[in-house]
């Protein structure tokens, strides 16, 4: 057993604080990771990220990485997190996207896109939930006919977040048309480059006022070789990298400076010439908050050090996604209980507490139980994997 | 970062669960809670025999030398067995106050004889003003007498004094408010005169006790570490030994676990297992998710503890969170079985009956979040 960091790894924590402390802004963070969506600042902030050698650490050295431990991955999205940044930057490309096509993809596809994806330079959409396939993913109607050197796809996607900004479409579409066939054998991954004429993207408004859209295909053809590995394998490829997406995407971190900017307020708010950390019932909530947290952040050690090791993952990044993001919702009930009837103050206001960062909150993680897979669907995989408890649909 | 156990480690959890599940059926477990000692010398010789009695004693008085991982592997498959032992009270609060706070002599005298088993000890330190938790609420009262000491007070919940030979008592050497320094730890034989012990009994069957000290002479030699300076040592020993607690609860919590999931693999209701049934599933899940957690937090605050990092936070956390989880995991568990584990022989009320305990032990989370507020500088 040992929980701690080597000195080397401490060594690229400490080179990475100081570069974001001096780079990453709370506007960049939320052009990023919130409702702003991804502009010229987010851009420019993910190529000098990767000037600086802090992304690929762990990838291939022949594709521009440095061919090291996922853990200074880990310790990147830590230290983003800290600082209000949920994930890294154009995340889709880098966390998902990236390690399928290493593990899957031709030669040609990893010599275009990893060193492009590790540069910071482009980013993908997810192309998986249809508006008839959400947890039953392997549904999905999104049709590509085999033309021999091209495939040509008609069909609808939804909520697909990254879509009017990325550079290219992470599709899954069917390939195999055969009724008796079962529904996760007959679909295949593609790259689509999203001007690709046929493709019409049209905005979804969220509650907390990020974009998502839908998509639609008209005839639209990509070619053979930008299909992902073989074809009907799609829904292996896209479950094999599930695990990883789950420890890169639901990190335990994103909360630390919600709390920490709760505790500082209780600090700092007084009421009855008292501050409000010294009843006794706030104390008793911010704690639960820290304990929480705590406790996510060694079960997200667990699942990374599997994934850092190559040791099999069934049920544990699903225990810490499920942990986190309904955590997220019990520290934000927290968070408006301690301000009260300011808590729900958007940012214009003059009153608002926080930067109405909490407000905000409140709004987005109705979401995080939801997205990547709803906690009852995830329930469902911990007690049939990881319990062996019979299917249950 | 690495989650494994040593080869050793792995050798001594194989060991104790084998041998447990052949020496310590629920059968015994139950014949235990009735019997008035609550073990058998038996089975502790044999525990002796298997070094697990002198696991975490350091090889120079004749123990193993274990390290705390290594005891937290004893705790957890102690726990899942229900092992009816003075384990606890011996060697974790017994043996580890002598390594903490002990002198030369002190640790040449005691530790070789506790490492065979010969000689057991307890700790006496709650009291009937606690009637909140705090460990560093004490009346007792030692006086110092020529070369002796005066011991008046009763003490409570003093696990195994009944078959102690030594109990060492937590008392007030100075009056002042401030505890910290205050109190002194006493090496008090068990039979010395005007020292009373009445049961206590609870619903876990678990053995504790009410220790009452009219004038008990105690001679200064029989001071562990400094006088005054008592609640320092008495700290780390409650550190030490909340994370044993959890580690046990995580060991039950497991075995809860692995009823709960069986038996709705083979129950079957409506033509089917009821464990493909959504609502159980996701009761089996909920317990799963509160164990992972509760079982790395209490492997990473050994962990500290264990490499002497300041972890007075760390503790509570584990302490809060696995007292809350290990209560849901029974409430969970006697859900998925529903009212054949409701029986008094069926294995469910074992564990149950002793979360409740487990929870409250070295203060529940209520008094754990308060340390935690206090840490976060609230």
């Amino acid at each position: 057993m040992d929980f701690g960091y080597s000195e080397k790894e401490e060594e690229f924590r400490r080179r990475l604080c100081k570069f974001l402390d001096e780079n990453l802004t709370e506007e960049i963070a939320r052009q990023n990771w919130e409702d702003k969506g991804v502009g010229p600042e987010a851009r420019e902030f993910s190529r000098k990220l990767a000037a600086n050698g802090f992304l690929g650490m762990s990838w291939p050295k022949e594709y521009g990485g440095k061919g090291l431990s996922p853990i200074y991955d880990f310790i990147l999205l830590d230290e983003l997190g800290k600082r209000w940044g949920a994930h890294v930057p154009l995340d889709v490309g880098y966390t998902m996207v990236g390690p399928t096509i290493l593990r899957r993809g031709s030669e040609k596809l990893k010599k275009e896109f990893l060193p492009k994806i590790i540069a910071g330079e482009i980013e993908f959409c997810l192309g998986y939930t249809e508006p008839n396939a959400g947890s039953d993913l392997a549904s999905m109607k999104m049709r590509a006919e085999d033309k021999g050197d091209y495939f040509l796809i008609n069909g609808q996607k939804t909520f697909n977040t990254e879509c009017h900004y990325a550079e290219y479409h992470w599709l899954a579409a069917r390939t195999d048309f055969d009724p008796e066939k079962p529904k996760h054998k007959g679909i295949s991954l593609f790259i689509v480059d999203l001007d690709s004429p046929g493709i019409t993207v049209r905005p979804l408004i969220t509650m907390s006022g990020e974009r998502t859209n839908e998509v639609y295909y008209d005839d639209v053809k990509v070619p053979r070789e930008r299909m992902v590995g073989e074809k009907n394998k799609g829904f292996y490829y896209m479950m094999e990298a599930i695990a990883s997406e789950r420890n890169q995407v639901f990190i335990p971190m994103r909360l630390y400076p919600i709390l920490q900017e709760l505790i500082s307020y209780a600090k700092n708010t007084k009421y009855n010439g008292k501050p409000l950390a010294s009843d006794p019932v706030i104390r008793d909530k911010l704690a639960q908050a820290a304990i929480e947290l705590e406790v996510a952040c060694v079960l997200a050690d667990h699942s990374r050090w599997l994934e850092s090791n190559e040791l099999p993952m069934t049920y544990e990044p699903e225990v810490t996604k499920i942990f986190t993001s309904e955590l997220e919702q019990r520290l934000i009930d927290i968070g408006i209980q301690i301000l009260g009837l300011y808590g729900p103050l958007t940012e214009e206001s003059k009153w608002a507490p926080l930067r109405g960062r909490i407000a905000w909150y409140y709004l987005h993680s109705f979401m995080t139980t939801i997205g990547a897979g709803t906690s009852e669907i995830g329930r469902s995989v911990i007690a049939q994997r990881g319990l062996g408890l019979p299917r249950s649909y | 970062m690495d989650f494994h156990f040593t080869e050793e480690q792995n050798i001594l959890r194989k060991t104790a669960r084998d041998f447990l599940e052949t020496e310590c059926p629920s059968s015994f477990v139950l014949e235990m809670e009735a019997d008035e000692k609550g073990y058998t010398e038996k089975m502790w010789q044999k525990m002796a025999d298997l070094g697990w009695i002198a696991l975490i004693i350091p090889e120079e008085y004749g123990g193993v030398g274990g390290g705390l991982l290594d005891l937290v592997v004893m705790m957890e498959e102690m726990g899942r067995a229900c092992l009816p032992s003075p384990y606890f009270s011996s060697i974790v609060l017994g043996a580890i106050t002598i390594i903490e706070a002990g002198n030369g002599e002190q640790k040449e005298s005691f530790l070789p004889k506790i490492a065979t088993g010969d000689l057991k000890l307890t700790l006496a330190h709650l009291e009937p003003c606690t009637t909140k938790y705090d460990p560093r609420l004490v009346e007792a009262e030692a006086l110092p007498k020529e070369e002796n000491y005066v011991i008046n007070g009763t003490k409570l919940f003093v696990p195994d004094a009944h078959v102690a030979d030594y109990i060492i008592c937590v008392a007030k050497t100075r009056d002042q408010k401030d505890s910290k320094n205050s109190l002194t730890l006493f090496l008090v034989e068990s039979s010395a005169s005007g020292l009373e012990i009445v049961p206590l009994k609870n619903i876990a069957g678990s053995k504790e006790f009410e220790v009452s000290f009219n004038n008990v002479m105690v001679s200064k030699k029989d001071i562990l570490g400094s006088v005054n300076e008592g609640a320092s040592y008495l700290d780390k020993v409650l550190q030490i030994a909340t994370v044993c607690k959890c580690s046990e609860m995580v060991g039950a919590a497991q075995k809860v676990l692995e009823m709960a999931s069986s038996y709705a693999k083979e129950r079957e209701q409506f033509g089917k297992p009821i464990g493909s049934f959504q609502a159980v599933q996701h009761h089996c899940a909920n317990m799963l998710i509160a164990i992972e957690g509760s079982r790395y937090i209490t492997y990473k605050t050994a962990w500290m503890l264990d490499k002497r990092i300041p972890c007075k936070k760390e503790v509570s956390v584990t302490k809060a969170w696995v007292s809350e989880s290990y209560k849901e995991v029974v409430r969970l568990g006697h859900q998925v079985q529903g009212a054949t584990a409701y029986m008094i022989e069926h294995d469910m009320p074992l564990y149950s009956r002793r979360a409740k305990v487990a929870e409250m032990v070295f203060g529940d989370a209520n008094y754990h979040r308060q340390v935690v507020a206090d840490e976060l500088g609230l």
